[in-house]
């Protein structure tokens, strides 16, 4: 049994990424707009100073340009429908692959030059055109700070379009829940690794993904065919699942321990469970049958999959009181619970 | 850059600067030089050159020099500062496109090339102007859309392909037209009186009318289909007031053998509601409309007959006596309405006296010939008039003569010459008959429009004949035979309908556009008013039906209804908002990484009956969020049971 804490807490937030030209509020005024609406006043002054028809024509186009110009990019963004289409697998602090589905509802204007940008996309959008009444699909990088579900409230749309004069802001309402898998720790950061010994291969009296036959059970649907007993079957008159030992060198047990004491710091349970995930990770790119628990739950990596694992990890929450958990002696834990000495002896063990 | 777009954006400061050619608010050679500089980079940069026609360093020498150079520009050599201030901004904008090789400068380009149209713009009065500012528009608009693409590349450091925005650009040139069209009538027409003459009409106007009739010159006369004036009579006014006669100038003095004006003072003339009489009435009197373009100063060409003006301002008689001018006009073109009279009669009593042409003996022995034994000077005139008419021959081309010639020589031997020598010679017989007599300039006859009812008058309509005192009054006469008189050309009925329609535009412009002011703002506004008051009235007598009325107030409860129903529905809140409201009421905090299936965990611990309750409606609520099936009416019943689980 190792039982494995966390080595140091590091700052899990990401770097700022908003950009110069963001701002709260609905519209900003460019420096070519400035320009633009100062070169109006002065050709107002000149009209109504002469009372030259002429230049009347050129303010009343100069002011029916202004006025176009934020009709358009208003109503332009107002008309913009976004829904969130989906992200691959995401891991806190990492950019993942998503999707957005922008429709532009509007009639009149098509939409050009339009930034997406939002808390969770790891960098802006540009989206060139968007015709009325058409759906685009935006692909994005997203990026998540934190593990555990998160929702997407909101993204920002910018724009300058027409004219630039203005940029225009609309922050649209945006419902899609994503759940994001714990940080992986990346290289340079030191962790042990798991090794599996090739050839030490033993039996551990669980259920895994080994070679020896552990138990039988009935069949239930999703089982594979290639796992049904057949001479049992015709035996019973019904189908019958064997079940294979666990094996180690091959396999892994991994427990986490959700308690966190009142004087471990919330960044501390956060790195635990970032060095979990990247142990769970290792362990499974190593081709190594996975059995990880936590409390309540055993999930298997034959039987549930590795999502499942990595799901169970971002939702788990940290508890204020210890919580019993069966753990082996090879079982690979991880708790921010107080230890015996410097490394932990396990919980519930 | 695109270089598509450099070379629009540089076809868009050549092609700003076009209209000043014609306005001639700045020299030829000044917008040639800059044509044939903004030519040459237009040529390297389309061959995929460098702009810099002429090395930058070179063009920044040139740029300090010409600081300067703009002070002597504007005193000592256009000695206008509008004309300076223009040729400064074709400068600046060749230094920008050829500084553009090593800086980016679109904005200011644009701005430049802006600048150039507006000195176009504000110094043309003709139609043609509205073309060029839609095209100038489109170019523009497409220009800054490029920019504004450019702009967004920048900020967010991806690049993405332009969508095309010639469509779009035209999309927006009507949409502004549309606004600006809509905007334009109720711009306020107030002028500021503090900075008067900063900028003005620039009239380089030349006219058949002339301040003197010098017959040592050769005269010659050229096609111009400039309108002068226009002029509305109605069918009782027409028979009475034909061919019309505009009175423009009066020369009433001979020295040197030139006619010229008599000279006096301004005196302006005292008016009432807007109304300013010029003269006496006598006989019958008419309504008229006059829309005048100035060609001289802001001399004012009444129709003959005139007595009252209304809607011009204030009225001064001058130069001369029975011509007169608006006392301060800035404007190219001006509406008024004249009061015709059959008959009219100076203000005031005039000292009249007859000219001071030299009669020799061989002029007074050929009046005395024509008048015979007539005593009365009316009847005398009427010979003389019917006696040049009928012996003299008129050329419409001055220069067919191919020398100038005297008064006396045209009386003597020539007998023929154009309208001014039939008008000073019967003057001259006038004289030798000791009858006080005058030439008037002006225009004559004019042409009516079938189309809007309206008489126009041009350049070429310029004329001149002779007013004989009467004792009382002028009497026109006029010596030059009629079918030969301006304005009596025949015409193909095509090219007189095709030339009336021309001038309706012109005329819808002029009218409507160019000399549209205050008093047509409170016009509009009086009509608009008198329109809303009309439609009022309308409503509520058609208001005192009773169907009606209940029909008004079930429409009006429906718009209400409606709108509070659009309302609400916007107010609508999600369903997982709904549902972490109401766990929230029952002490579940719904945090941002709980699930609705772990928050009624917890309300299973905090509150069994509660959680067992709202167990299924989570069950839908995930059923319809996640599990993509979609079952009509499920929001609905999500919601109600919701609604009666909060109210329970």
């Amino acid at each position: 049994m190792q039982a494995r804490n966390p080595l140091h807490a590091t700052d899990i937030h990401m770097p700022v990424t908003k950009q110069k030209w963001q701002f709260d509020g609905v519209v900003r005024l460019t420096r070519i707009g400035t320009a633009f609406v100062i070169f109006t006043v002065v050709i107002g002054f000149a009209a109504i100073n002469t009372g030259n028809n002429s230049l009347y024509i050129g303010l009343s186009l100069m002011l029916g340009s202004l006025l176009l110009s934020g009709i358009a990019s208003k109503d332009g963004l107002k008309q913009l429908a976004v829904e969130f289409d989906g992200v691959d697998d995401v891991w806190a602090m990492r950019p993942a692959h998503g999707r957005l589905r922008i429709r532009n509802r509007s009639r009149l204007w098509n939409v050009r030059d339009v930034i997406v940008t939002a808390d969770e996309l790891a960098t802006p959008i540009c989206i060139s055109l968007i015709n009325r009444g058409e759906e685009i699909i935006a692909h994005a990088m997203f990026s998540f700070r934190r593990r555990g579900l998160t929702r997407l409230t909101r993204v920002d749309l910018y724009t300058r379009y027409p004219f630039g004069f203005f940029l225009k802001k609309r922050r649209p309402r945006l419902a899609g829940d994503v759940i994001v898998f714990p940080r992986l720790l990346g290289d340079d950061i030191p962790r042990d690794r798991f090794r599996a010994t090739e050839g030490e291969l033993q039996s551990t009296n669980r259920i895994g993904g080994g070679t020896d036959i552990h138990s039988f059970r009935d069949y239930v649907r999703g089982d594979s065919l290639r796992r049904v007993h057949w001479k049992k079957s015709a035996s019973l008159g019904r189908w019958i699942i064997k079940q294979t030992e666990i094996e180690t060198g091959r396999s892994v047990h991994i427990v986490v321990d959700p308690y966190r004491p009142p004087h471990v710091s919330e960044e501390s349970f956060e790195e635990m469970i970032s060095e979990a995930a990247t142990f769970l990770d290792d362990a499974l790119k190593s081709g190594l049958e996975v059995a990880f628990s936590i409390p309540h739950v055993t999930l298997g990596s034959d039987r549930d999959g590795a999502v499942s694992m990595f799901r169970a990890l971002a939702l788990l929450e940290s508890t204020r009181e210890p919580v019993a958990q069966t753990v082996d002696r090879d079982s690979v834990i991880f708790t921010v619970a107080p230890s015996v000495g410097d490394r932990a002896s396990g919980v519930g063990a | 850059m695109n270089r598509r777009f450099e070379l629009e954006l540089l076809f868009l400061a050549i092609f700003a600067a076009v209209p000043l050619y014609a306005t001639q608010a700045i020299s030829a050679p000044p917008l040639l030089a800059f044509h044939a500089v903004m030519t040459a980079v237009a040529a390297r940069v389309a061959f995929g050159k460098s702009p810099e026609v002429i090395p930058a360093a070179v063009m920044r020498v040139f740029a300090i020099v010409y600081v300067p150079f703009y002070i002597i520009d504007a005193a000592a050599i256009s000695r206008s500062a509008i004309a300076a201030s223009t040729h400064l901004i074709l400068f600046i904008a060749a230094y920008q496109a050829i500084e553009s090789a090593k800086t980016r400068n679109t904005a200011q380009r644009l701005l430049t090339a802006s600048l150039i149209c507006t000195a176009g713009v504000a110094t043309s009065t003709h139609i043609a102007i509205l073309p060029f500012i839609v095209f100038f528009g489109f170019l523009l608009l497409r220009q800054l859309m490029h920019l504004s693409h450019e702009e967004t590349i920048a900020m967010t450091g991806t690049l993405i392909a332009e969508p095309p925005s010639g469509r779009a650009a035209s999309f927006y040139v009507i949409g502004a037209l549309a606004i600006g069209t809509c905007l334009f009538p109720f711009m306020p027409r107030i002028r500021n009186p503090l900075l008067p003459g900063m900028t003005g009409p620039l009239s380089n106007a030349t006219t058949g009318l002339s301040d003197s009739i010098n017959l040592n010159e050769t005269r010659s006369i050229s096609s111009d289909a400039t309108v002068v004036s226009r002029v509305w009579m109605g069918q009782e006014t027409i028979p009475f007031f034909t061919p019309l006669r505009l009175k423009g100038t009066i020369y009433e003095r001979f020295a040197n053998n030139t006619w010229i004006q008599g000279r006096r003072d301004f005196i302006p003339l005292d008016g009432s509601d807007g109304t300013t009489r010029v003269a006496r009435p006598e006989g019958f009197t008419r309504k008229a409309g006059v829309q005048q373009r100035f060609l001289i100063g802001s001399r004012l060409f009444l129709p003959v007959g005139s007595f009252e003006v209304s809607g011009a301002g204030q009225l001064a008689e001058g130069p001369t006596r029975d011509i007169f001018t608006v006392w301060s006009s800035h404007r190219d073109t001006i509406a008024y309405d004249v009061a015709l009279a059959r008959d009219t009669a100076p203000r005031r009593p005039q000292n009249v006296t007859v000219s001071d042409y030299p009669v020799t003996p061989a002029v007074r022995a050929m009046a005395r010939q024509i008048a015979g034994s007539e005593t009365d000077p009316m009847r005398q005139a009427g010979a003389v008039e019917a006696y040049l008419s009928q012996r003299f021959r008129y050329v419409a081309d001055p220069s067919q003569i191919g020398r100038t010639m005297t008064v006396d020589q045209f009386l003597l031997h020539e007998h023929r010459g154009h309208c001014e020598y039939f008008a000073a010679g019967m003057v001259a017989l006038m004289t030798a008959l000791n009858v006080p007599a005058r030439i008037v300039g002006g225009f004559y006859g004019g042409t009516l429009n079938p189309l809007t009812g309206y008489f126009v008058i041009r350049r070429e309509d310029a004329h001149a004949w002779v007013e004989v005192w009467e004792g009382n009054s002028w009497q026109t006469f006029d010596p030059t035979p009629a079918s030969l008189r301006p304005g009596n050309a025949h015409e193909g009925l095509l090219r007189v309908y095709a030339a009336a329609v021309a001038d309706s535009i012109n005329y819808f412009w002029d009218r409507h556009i160019l000399t549209y002011g205050l008093g047509d703002q409170l016009a509009l506004a009086v009509s608009l008013l008198e329109s809303l008051r009309a439609a009022s009235a309308a409503m509520t007598a058609s208001l005192h039906t009773t169907a009606l009325r209940r029909f008004m107030s079930l429409l009006a409860m429906l718009v209400v209804a409606g709108f509070v129903i659009v309302m609400m529905a916007r107010r609508r809140r999600s369903l997982f908002d709904l549902l972490a409201s109401h766990l929230h009421r029952l002490g579940i905090d719904v945090g941002p990484s709980m699930t609705t299936a772990e928050a009624l965990h917890e309300l299973r611990i905090s509150h069994p009956t509660a959680a067992a309750d709202l167990a299924p409606l989570i069950a839908m609520y995930e059923a319809e969020r996640f599990s993509g099936k979609v079952e009509r009416g499920r929001v609905r019943r999500i919601r109600q049971r919701l609604a009666g689980l909060s109210e329970s």
